[in-house]
């Protein structure tokens, strides 16, 4: 039973990255894209999460109540990871979103296959 | 003078956040400070570099805690040595682009701004000790080089930018596949400890992690075929700014690559290096035969540059201390050539809109020294003698020869002669072609015709005088090439457990 | 200061400086391209000689320089080819633009032929090389003709000859652990066959494309022709012989102790065919310049043909042969130069009967045709003569029959070239012009004189070339000052022969200025002749010198319709459209891109068991 649950958290972290990849690929639109990009954040920061879970931690947090005891804690690395990921994939966002509307202004179109006037 | 391996990425990144307020002080401050910085920085790589060696690392930590608990910068003869080539010509590139955007104050802020986050994160990716500082770094590395690509409007900027995020964006989700997979095994992120623990982690998830490592990181080494970003990134950025991914960001990238997989991963007697090796190859090949038949001068360079960096994973693929020292040597002269050529293109075709090759008939006449410099540029690049592309030449040739590989070695050559007709077609149409009626010309301003030659000189002199650098490259090589030697200078209490 | 180091210093220096100088001030460039011109060869004839040398450490490799009697022969050629050329370009290139890249390349060429002659090691030697290299490069693209084809093609050619060369080099040197000529010369034979047919292979590419053998020649006409005249005759006259002082040390002193030897007669055959050749489609030129380049590479493989079989006489005949090849086909180039700035062309169905206009031109080409042809009393005739004993000695009598055809042949362009220019009628289009000023013709005539008295006393060069060949391993060469021997016991003492032709020529010298002058009295045209009740036209061209060889030409057409150029330039197409198509491989499309990562990360996870080995 518990396999399972721990095999369904990584296989839907890991499908959940999958669903953006698949969007990233093949999904014409630009601002699609960018979601796909997002969803594929996502997926892999519950992944990161999933992963520094353990049983029965409590959050990694030394406080007077836990000090002295031997008390299980969930990894705060891995969280601290996914925080910092958090951050970046917000930028790159952002930044994603700006070059969209800049390639909309320019090219009146948001069909990444008929932006490519630099090739070969 | 005060000397620390932590003001490498302190001072730049304190600088982008604090040129917006002294904006507010004095407009040319934006221009004045970042350079000031950036020659402190070079002033202080020449020092460091100085007390720098194999046996003694500079190890600097983190808010005092040690590793592998805390994060550390490691300043060893090698990374030191990149870390120093990116400092040094960061502050060139400064000096190049001093006057760059002086109408626009708006554009120059943020271009200085972007520059310095872009400085900063090279040198941290090459800096730090801990593998997930580093895709904190190579991340700030990227988001200012997206920016940067589209930094002008006009051109198609913003579409090279695009490709680059969405190819970075695959990096960076690999990455951190990559580092959770090593984090799962071993439980740290410290480069030294992640290698001491190697040995530890299941062959699959050390294979598995390895790959993504080497995916992700190929991106930013332009490794065929993940290097689809970089010719429109190169051909659409400002000038200074294609000089810096080729100086500065591809340099960073194959350090990565380097350092992980010759220090984290034990994988290169088991096949790792043949597969740099070959990647190498394939990259290199590519890259050149398509350079070939480019119209546009910054595309081309931007795929010459693709193929040196394949050069460079030949040379490190190759899996000995001469193949090192070779990558290193061809890393330096990678690094001041193609930035002249880019320096020195950047005026050829500074009215072209298209940047055509063709449009550059005649331009031997029109702007002598520049046309001169980038004939140098090219000449170096290329590997003819008495310049110091010919060392690095000679170095990998005889490392791949002593490795035996013949069919490497013939490949390296045939492709240099590809290179130099595609250089040489360039020079033809500069100095032997009639110029077209009614071309704008665009006159150097003093501080990039300094830039540029003393990036010239320094070709010269390597070239006339390989012993100028070759001492700091033996270092470098013989650092990079022991890894026990690495792990044991910065976790020495660790390392002496496991051995016992 | 080591002699060496110094005579590189100023002809390194030289080059330099004379492209600075001629930026400031055009007097200031000539005085320095004159100042290079002496001091060069008065330092190396007063203070270099052979057995000095110098050694040192560049980028951790060690070199070392020094000549030794087999290079100081091409050392002598050079230092008296191209200072004499350098003077003749003053007077050449006056008022042309880039001065200063002209003579820093003309310059700094022979710096790097010199250096090539000097070098003991093969890291040094291939420094030299590839200077030498570019810097005749850039002064084959110098007037900007034909940059795209000529130029490149003379720059592919040369890097795969210096590239196959590098290669030989650095797998020398994983084999011997050193770099040095004499290292390799000793452990050769220590190394296994297969390393030693690539290396010598490799080596011999290199070195046989400056020497245009077949099939690596087709760069050379074309290079000759869109050279300046005045580099022209140091190209083809001395830095050619770079490839043939590289052949002769890579098939007799590199690789004389073991099986590839025997490569030296394929390598001679091929000298053959391509003499054969490019001496036939010499004979079809009507551009005077281009005529002298093909018969350049005829030369060549003449050269090459000795070394190559790699008797004592058949090596002694090529090295004296490469030698007087250097001073004929110089003095022929600088007449042509001559002729070229005086007349404003080459074509020889443009001008005719310049022998009244330029009669010290004449006088110089009339003798370096004369050592072409290989007549007494001029050295060619030595030359030949020892070439022909060294083919027929050694059995190989088809390559005996085909230098036969091709010095049989040469008579034909020799001649045409001296008709085409100098003699027959004189065009009134022609009647002005003038002999070139005397910094020109001098260099030229003592280039000729020179050449006379090789003819009379061949022993001054034998005596270098002698000692040369005991470097080679060809130990205690006999030679005489004058006097020829052959195999069959018979001797020419060339003293006479020299003095009865000289006599002859005299004579005749006087019979026609006396005498036969009155006959050219009449002023012709040769627009004045009917043909067939037709009147010409005026702009037709009547010029003798059309469609020359005609019937010949007719007859050998089959032969010379197939020119390998069109393969290479195939070939080229080819690749290029390959090129072309793997472009597409970066369709644009960033979506494409992306995929490329994905596709590349599961191949390579797909694959991992493979290449990881588990």
């Amino acid at each position: 039973m518990n396999q399972i649950l721990t095999y369904s958290v990584y296989g839907s972290a890991i499908l959940v990255m999958l669903i953006g990849i698949y969007a990233v690929l093949t999904k014409k639109n630009l601002i699609k894209i960018v979601i796909g990009l997002s969803i594929m954040d996502s997926g892999f920061n519950l992944l990161l999460v999933a992963l520094g879970y353990i049983k029965g931690g409590t959050a990694p947090i030394f406080s007077p109540a836990v000090a002295g005891k031997d008390v299980l804690m969930v990894d705060p690395v891995p969280q601290a990871l996914v925080l910092t990921a958090i951050v970046i994939g917000f930028g790159v966002t952002a930044v994603a979103l700006s070059l969209v509307i800049r390639l909309y202004r320019k090219h009146n179109t948001i069909k990444i296959d008929e932006i490519k006037t630099l090739k070969w | 003078m005060v000397a620390n391996p932590i003001l490498y990425i302190a001072l730049p990144l304190f600088t982008a956040f604090l040129v917006p307020l002294l904006a507010k002080l004095w407009k040319p401050l934006v221009r004045i400070v970042p350079g000031l910085v950036l020659a402190y920085l070079a002033i202080m790589s020449v020092v460091l570099m100085q007390q720098v060696s194999p046996e003694k690392p500079i190890i600097a930590m983190i808010a005092g805690w040690k590793a592998p608990w805390g994060i550390n910068l490691v300043f060893t003869s090698f990374s030191g040595f990149i870390a120093s080539l990116i400092s040094i010509l960061a502050f060139f590139i400064w000096l190049y682009s001093f006057g760059f955007k002086k109408v626009e104050f708006d554009d120059a802020q943020k271009y200085f701004i972007l520059f310095m986050l872009l400085t900063a994160g090279s040198i941290g990716v090459v800096l730090t000790g801990d593998i997930f500082n580093m895709f904190v770094f190579i991340e700030i590395t990227s988001l200012s080089a997206y920016a940067l690509t589209a930094f002008y409007k006009g051109r198609d900027g913003a579409e090279a930018a695009f490709k680059f995020l969405l190819i970075g964006s695959f990096s960076s989700i690999m990455l951190l596949l990559g580092i959770a997979i090593l984090y799962t095994y071993t439980g740290t992120l410290n480069m030294a400890h992640l290698a001491l623990l190697m040995p530890q982690v299941p062959m699959h998830a050390k294979i598995t992690s390895f790959l993504l490592f080497f995916v992700a990181l190929g991106i930013e080494a332009e490794m065929f075929p993940l290097n689809g970003w970089a010719p429109d990134a190169y051909s659409q950025a400002p000038g200074p700014i294609a000089a810096s991914f080729a100086g500065i960001l591809a340099k960073a990238g194959i350090y990565a690559l380097i350092r992980v997989s010759y220090t984290i991963f034990d994988l290169g007697d088991h096949g790792g290096f043949e597969l740099l090796l070959v990647m190498g190859l394939i990259t290199m090949v590519v890259s050149e035969l398509v350079a070939m038949r480019q119209e546009n001068l910054r595309r081309m360079l931007a795929y010459s540059s693709m193929g040196q960096m394949g050069l460079i994973m030949i040379a490190f693929g190759l899996g000995t201390k001469e193949g090192i020292y070779a990558g290193l040597f061809i890393m330096f002269n990678h690094a001041v050539i193609k930035s002249l050529l880019f320096l020195a293109s950047a005026y050829l075709v500074y009215y072209t809109s298209r940047k055509k090759i063709s449009d550059l008939d005649g331009f031997g006449k029109l702007l002598p020294l520049t046309s001169l410099l980038f004939g140098l540029g090219a000449f170096a690049i290329v590997g003819l003698p008495p310049f110091s592309g010919f060392w690095s030449k000679l170095s990998l040739l005889i490392a791949t020869a002593n490795s035996h590989m013949e069919f490497v070695l013939a490949t390296v050559l045939a492709v240099s002669v590809i290179e130099i007709i595609y250089y040489f077609r360039v020079l033809g149409r500069l100095y032997f072609r009639k110029a077209h009626k009614e071309i704008k010309v665009r006159k150097p301003t003093w501080n990039s015709v300094v830039t540029m030659i003393v990036l010239a000189l320094v070709i010269i002199a390597v070239g006339v005088h390989p012993d100028f650098i070759t001492g700091l490259l033996h270092n470098a090589a013989t650092d990079l090439a022991d890894k026990a030697d690495y792990i044991q200078k910065i976790i020495p209490d660790l390392f002496s457990q496991t051995l016992n | 200061m080591n002699s060496l180091i110094i005579l590189l210093f100023i002809l390194g220096g030289g080059a330099l400086l004379s492209y600075f100088a001629f930026l400031s001030k055009h007097a200031f460039g000539q005085a320095v391209v004159w100042l290079v011109a002496i001091a060069s060869p008065v330092y190396f004839f007063t203070q270099v000689a052979v057995g000095e040398s110098f050694s040192f450490s560049l980028g951790g490799f060690e070199l070392a320089l020094g000549f030794n009697h087999y290079s100081w022969v091409f050392a002598l050629l050079i230092m008296v080819l191209s200072p004499l050329s350098l003077i003749y370009s003053t007077g050449y290139m006056k008022s042309r633009l880039r001065l200063g890249t002209f003579y820093f390349s003309f310059i700094f060429s022979i710096f790097g032929m010199m250096g090539i002659l000097m070098s003991r090691d093969l890291v040094s030697l291939f420094i030299f090389w590839e200077i030498m290299t570019w810097a005749s490069y850039l002064l084959v693209i110098y007037r900007g003709k034909d940059v795209e084809h000529t130029g490149i093609k003379y720059m592919i050619f040369s890097a795969v000859g210096a590239y196959s060369m590098f290669m030989a080099i650095v797998i020398l040197n994983r084999e011997m652990h050193s770099f040095d000529i004499a290292t390799v010369i000793q452990n050769f034979g220590n190394m296994n066959a297969a390393d030693q047919w690539l290396t010598g292979i490799l080596l011999l590419i290199g070195f046989a494309v400056k020497s245009a053998v077949m099939p690596l020649h087709v760069w050379a006409p074309g290079a000759y022709t869109n050279t300046p005249t005045s580099f022209t005759a140091v190209f083809s006259g001395g830095l050619s012989k770079m490839g043939v002082y590289g052949i002769g040390l890579v098939l007799l002193n590199l690789y004389s102790h073991s099986d590839f030897s025997q490569v030296g007669i394929y390598l001679a055959w091929l000298g053959a065919i391509t003499a054969v050749m490019a001496t036939f489609r010499a004979v079809f030129q009507n551009d005077a310049k281009k005529l002298l380049a093909y018969s350049s590479v005829a030369q060549l493989g003449y050269i090459v043909a000795g070394i190559g079989l790699g008797t004592e006489l058949s090596v002694f005949a090529g090295i004296y042969l490469a030698i007087l090849h250097g001073a004929f086909k110089g003095t022929l180039f600088m007449a042509v130069g001559a002729v070229e700035r005086q007349a404003g062309t080459t074509d020889m169905t443009k001008i005719s009967g310049l022998i009244k206009n330029m009669p010290w031109t004449f006088f110089a080409a009339l003798v370096a045709i004369i050592a072409l042809a290989g007549i007494p009393p001029v050295g060619g005739f030595v030359g030949k003569w020892m070439l022909y004993e060294a083919a027929i000695n050694s059995e190989h009598m088809f390559l005996v029959i085909l230098i036969f055809i091709s010095s049989t042949a040469a008579f034909l362009y020799s001649f045409r070239f001296l008709f085409g220019l100098f003699l027959g009628q004189q065009e009134e289009e022609t009647a002005h012009i003038k002999e070139a000023p005397a910094v020109m013709v001098v260099p030229m005539i003592l280039l000729s004189l020179f050449l006379v008295l090789m003819g009379t006393f061949p022993g001054i060069i034998f005596k270098p070339i002698a000692a040369g060949m005991a470097e080679l391993g060809f130990q205690g060469v006999p030679w005489h000052m004058s006097v020829l021997y052959n195999m069959w016991g018979d001797s020419v003492n060339l003293t006479y022969v020299s003095i009865t032709f000289g006599t002859v020529f005299l004579l005749g010298l006087v019979y026609i200025t006396l005498i036969a002058r009155k006959g050219t009295k009449h002023k012709l045209s040769t627009k004045d002749i009917h043909t067939a009740g037709e009147i010409p036209k005026p702009e037709d061209n009547l010029n003798y010198s059309l469609d020359f060889y005609k019937p010949f030409e007719r007859v050998l057409s089959p032969l010379l319709k197939h020119k390998l150029d069109v393969y290479y330039n195939e070939f080229g197409k080819g690749l290029e459209a390959l090129f072309n198509f793997m472009r597409r491989i970066y369709t644009g499309n960033g979506q494409t891109y992306a995929l490329y990562v994905v596709v590349f990360l599961v191949a390579l996870i797909l694959l991992s068991g493979r290449i990881f080995g588990i």
